[in-house]
């Protein structure tokens, strides 16, 4: 998985500039359950792995959302 | 599972809406969120505007209406259908069925099989599998299938996850045996153990309403909502439908010998415009041959959604020829199943305002 085109793709949906790997999701104004689900919808269209919505609100960092998805990928 | 049928068709469908319209706008006043983030929302989902039953309206109120407007334009005669299949998340009363309920408005004979189903987004495929096993007896030559629910009554308006795409509606489906050799093909699956996904869990005997179901409470995410409302998981409702429903969808059209080219449409149930956009990509298939504008005009209104579709939509082309349509309905049970069927030329397909 390419971790920069993840947090491209992240940043799309949180509506800002740039997210990096150290990012807390819930500082992002954005973070809220329409987000949630547009990151699921994402890693579903383009990672081809199904996340659910407790496992991403488990995730506190950017880095570790990427990794769920990665770990999913195998 | 599979089914086939043979010999059988769609004469017509009428679809009832409640004439109020309310607005997204309207909505967000009840929201505490942002009006960007509200915004936000109306754009992503597709929502803009649905229709409410006014206070007091119930399913037989729109059932009737719609049943009158078919007898008075002579489009059905009252004796003239043997079986009457109500299927409704929200029914008048527990007990009896709203189906005779209806039955004893219209002055309906008796000679005929009143029957309530409780099924609600897939109620309209589930409703014509009953039907169409149904006008496998010889006393039996019509069926008339009524999907309806009020369901804006048993949701928050200060739930944001639900109220926003929440309508009302009922629709009338004439199912009779067809001079032609038609199939039918339809695909079935259900899984209760995800029962609890979308539910009103209390107003039953598990939890009977009272004053204390009946209070808001804040179910996160700014929500609020009581225990007697509607209760839907919708990131759970979007993993259900995207992974269940492609496979489905392939597993009726290889049974069926058919191809996805070979489909003229897709008839989904209507969740929202997201939803069906995703789904579409997902199955490779142009949003042109699957409508998902119903929420964004008149909300979901649980298994009314795909007659709906099919008479915003199409209204006009299926009264003069036959298309080949797929029809796919999911949610409560969990339940998802689909209907590959030639559709049309109708004898009506319609709308009317209550």
């Amino acid at each position: 998985m390419n971790k920069l085109e993840f947090f491209r793709r992240l940043a799309e949906i949180l509506n800002v500039e740039e997210v990096t790997e150290g990012n807390v999701l819930k500082d992002f104004d954005e973070w809220d359950s329409l987000s949630v689900l547009s990151v699921l919808a994402m890693a579903d269209a383009k990672y081809g792995v199904v996340i659910h919505a407790d496992e991403i609100r488990s995730v506190v960092k950017a880095a570790d959302l990427a990794e769920l998805v990665e770990a999913k990928q195998k | 599972m599979n089914f086939k049928f043979r010999r059988k068709r769609i004469s017509g469908i009428l679809t009832v809406l409640p004439a109020r319209e309310q607005s997204f706008v309207e909505d967000m006043r009840n929201f505490k969120f942002s009006e960007a983030r509200s915004l936000k929302l109306k754009e992503v989902m597709g929502y803009d505007k649905h229709r409410i039953v006014e206070p007091g309206t119930c399913v037989s109120d729109l059932a009737v209406a719609g049943m009158e407007h078919l007898f008075k334009n002579g489009l059905l005669h009252p004796d003239e259908f043997d079986a009457l299949i109500l299927i409704t998340q929200s029914p008048d009363y527990f007990m009896p069925p709203t189906s005779n309920v209806i039955q004893g408005r219209l002055n309906l004979k008796h000679d005929l099989l009143c029957l309530d189903i409780n099924q609600g987004c897939a109620g309209f495929v589930i409703g014509m599998i009953q039907a169409l096993s149904l006008l496998e007896q010889e006393s039996i030559n019509r069926v008339v299938i009524i999907n309806a629910d009020v369901l804006s009554r048993k949701t928050s308006p200060k739930d944001r996850n639900s109220y926003p795409l929440i309508g009302d509606g009922a629709s009338i489906t004439v199912v009779e045996r067809d001079t032609e050799d038609s199939v039918i093909h339809a695909n079935l699956k259900m899984d209760g153990t995800r029962s609890n996904v979308l539910m009103i869990p209390a107003g039953g005997l598990r939890q009977p309403s009272s004053l204390e179901t009946a209070l808001l409470e804040d179910v996160g995410d700014n929500n609020l909502r009581a225990r007697d409302h509607l209760h839907m998981d919708g990131s759970a409702v979007f993993n259900f439908v995207q992974m269940e429903v492609p496979p489905l969808i392939e597993n009726l059209l290889k049974h069926a010998g058919a191809t996805m080219n070979g489909v003229d449409y897709f008839f989904c149930h209507q969740p929202n415009r997201f939803m069906l956009q995703k789904l579409a990509d997902k199955m490779k298939v142009p949003y042109a041959k699957m409508p998902s504008n119903v929420v964004e005009h008149f909300g979901n209104s649980s298994g009314v959604t795909i007659p709906t579709a099919i008479a915003f939509n199409l209204q006009e082309p299926l009264l003069q020829k036959k298309l080949r349509v797929c029809l796919a309905g999911f949610g409560v049970g969990l339940t998802w199943c689909a209907m590959l069927l030639d559709l049309g030329p109708l004898n009506f397909n319609t709308i009317i305002e209550y």
